[in-house]
């Protein structure tokens, strides 16, 4: 207190420090709220991340037993201490009103001596690392409870009594209080799984229920004479709801199994089935049931795709598996969207599920792994063993 | 769960902060652990009008310079929010991050210190200053 009444030390801050002038001297002293403030925190960041920062476009994201990680719109970062053992005195600038709870500190009018004040000494900052989003959870949670044909049937008489008995749903709030991921990574990781928006909620469907929606598709273009490369999108829909699916079903089953080709001028669109996906999608109901001899299997898949598309083995890369029981091939299901999206989990489950992959079987169920910073030969390198009996042999790849 | 990170700067007016760096630990005599507040820990000195800097800390001397940190810093703050009106189920009361400034430069002082025995202290001949009561201690 009498050091108080003596001096009336002029407050600088940070700018006195930074703005010294030559052949001058300042006076460095602790700040009348010096203490430890872990309130405050630094916050290493890349320049060209300070935009979003300014414009409020970041936020921190998990639950108390996660580990926060930091979304900007595109991007998720997890967050690490980097301590230091120097010590790092840290000025703010002056008449800081954050600290300084009454300024009346910080004003004395004598100028007799100028003093900067350290506010606290940092024992280090956090430093973000860009991280692949973790997905994972999403699926997750979408999977607690997937829309079925029950509910699409149930749906209006029993609204009410359905809420109850529901499992968790989750909204697009929900997800974010719940998934560590950017707002755009949730969003294509929605897509990937190929979930939708009923009623406030976002779901996956159940498969099931989807193969019945497509059967009627097809069915109906058959009786229409529709092309499958040119759907009407206000044709199709209105005959599946009449059907009597649900509109907002109809349309997702063309945006699962299509993509649109042309804009309409009066508003409706035109659709082209993707070949690809609705064979991949009878194939993996005929596997549901378990793992099937390769002839057999391929019999019955011509039979089950519509007519003008041409099932092709190669199709089904990342989708199924084949494996030679003396002369015979078996296959079976095995889907790289079903494998979990880290790296170290996907490669000791792909190991487990086969001790050696060649690398064109490989490739389909790892091409999909997302580590910044970190290419797929780097993936390979730091998971697998890779072998090479010959130099003009196909490399084998084993755990580690 | 998620925290909004909050500004309320924007991008040209966010106040730029301060870092002094030194290595090790400044000690502080014990009769004065207990009221920090206003100590004098040293006086900072440019002699020259290049970026280089003196810091004087009881009877040593730093040497060091103005260095721009390779990426920028923000110091984030954090507030403890009550919303009353939005009442988020059972969740206790919020935590909001606040970004309060950015630190662009640090003056570090990476070099052992120099004892200054023949001369006399300048913090010790100014009475008003709190007393001279700190030195410095390297790892």
């Amino acid at each position: 207190m009498e050091i108080m009444e003596q001096a009336h030390p002029v407050c600088r801050g940070a700018g006195a420090v930074l703005n010294l002038q030559p052949s001058s001297s300042i006076s460095i002293a602790y700040h009348t709220h010096f203490g430890p403030h872990d309130d405050l925190i630094l916050l290493e960041v890349d320049e060209k991340l300070l935009p979003d920062f300014f414009h409020q476009r970041v936020s921190l994201r998990g639950e108390r037993s996660e580990d926060a990680v930091l979304c900007t719109q595109s991007k998720t970062y997890s967050i690490k201490f980097v301590g230091t053992s120097n010590s790092v005195f840290l000025i703010p600038p002056p008449d800081n009103s954050i600290l300084c709870e009454n300024s009346e500190d910080c004003n004395g009018k004598d100028n007799h001596k100028a003093i900067v004040s350290v506010i606290k000494v940092a024992p280090g900052n956090m430093e973000l690392v860009e991280v692949a989003p973790r997905l994972d959870k999403l699926k997750l949670l979408l999977s607690e409870d997937p829309y079925s044909s029950r509910e699409a049937s149930e749906f209006e008489d029993l609204e009410e009594m359905d809420k109850s008995i529901t499992k968790r749903m989750y909204s697009w709030d929900d997800l974010v209080d719940e998934v560590q991921a950017s707002d755009n990574e949730l969003r294509s990781g929605l897509q990937a799984i190929s979930a939708v928006e009923i009623d406030g909620y976002w779901r996956i469907v159940d498969e099931k229920y989807m193969s019945t929606i497509l059967i009627m598709l097809l069915h109906n273009s058959v009786l229409n004479d529709w092309s499958l490369d040119a759907l009407n999108e206000d044709e199709v829909v209105s005959m599946l709801v009449s059907d009597g699916f649900p509109l907002k079903l109809s349309h997702h089953c063309l945006h699962v199994f299509g993509s649109k080709v042309e804009e309409g001028a009066g508003g409706s669109c035109l659709w082209r089935l993707d070949e690809r996906r609705v064979c991949v999608h009878f194939a993996r109901e005929i596997l549901v049931e378990g793992k099937r001899k390769m002839d057999n299997f391929m019999e019955e898949w011509k039979q089950k795709v519509p007519k003008g598309m041409h099932p092709d083995f190669e199709m089904l890369e990342g989708e199924v598996l084949k494996e030679k029981f003396g002369v015979e091939s078996w296959v079976h299901a095995f889907s790289v969207s079903s494998l979990p999206s880290t790296p170290a989990e996907r490669f000791s489950i792909l190991f487990r599920e086969r001790p050696k992959w060649e690398q064109k079987d490989l490739l389909p169920y790892i091409r999909d792994l997302n580590v910044p910073g970190l290419s797929l030969e780097g993936l390979l390198l730091k998971y697998t063993r890779r072998t090479q009996p010959t130099l003009d042999a196909e490399p084998v790849f084993s755990a580690r | 769960m998620q925290i909004q990170i909050k500004c309320s700067c924007g991008e040209g007016s966010c106040p730029e902060w301060a870092i002094i760096e030194v290595q090790g630990v400044v000690e502080v005599q014990p009769s004065f652990q207990d009221r920090l507040q206003n100590l004098e820990i040293g006086q900072l000195c440019r002699p020259s009008s290049q970026e280089n800097y003196t810091f004087t800390i009881g009877y040593h001397e730093l040497t060091g310079s103005k260095v721009a940190l390779k990426k920028p810093m923000l110091v984030l703050k954090k507030v403890k929010c009550m919303d009353i009106d939005q009442s988020s189920d059972n969740q206790s009361p919020g935590t909001e991050l606040e970004v309060v400034g950015i630190i662009r430069h640090r003056i570090l002082f990476k070099t052992r210190p120099k004892a200054l025995i023949s001369k006399p202290q300048p913090v010790v001949k100014d009475r008003a200053s709190p007393a001279a009561a700190s030195s410095s201690v390297q790892t």
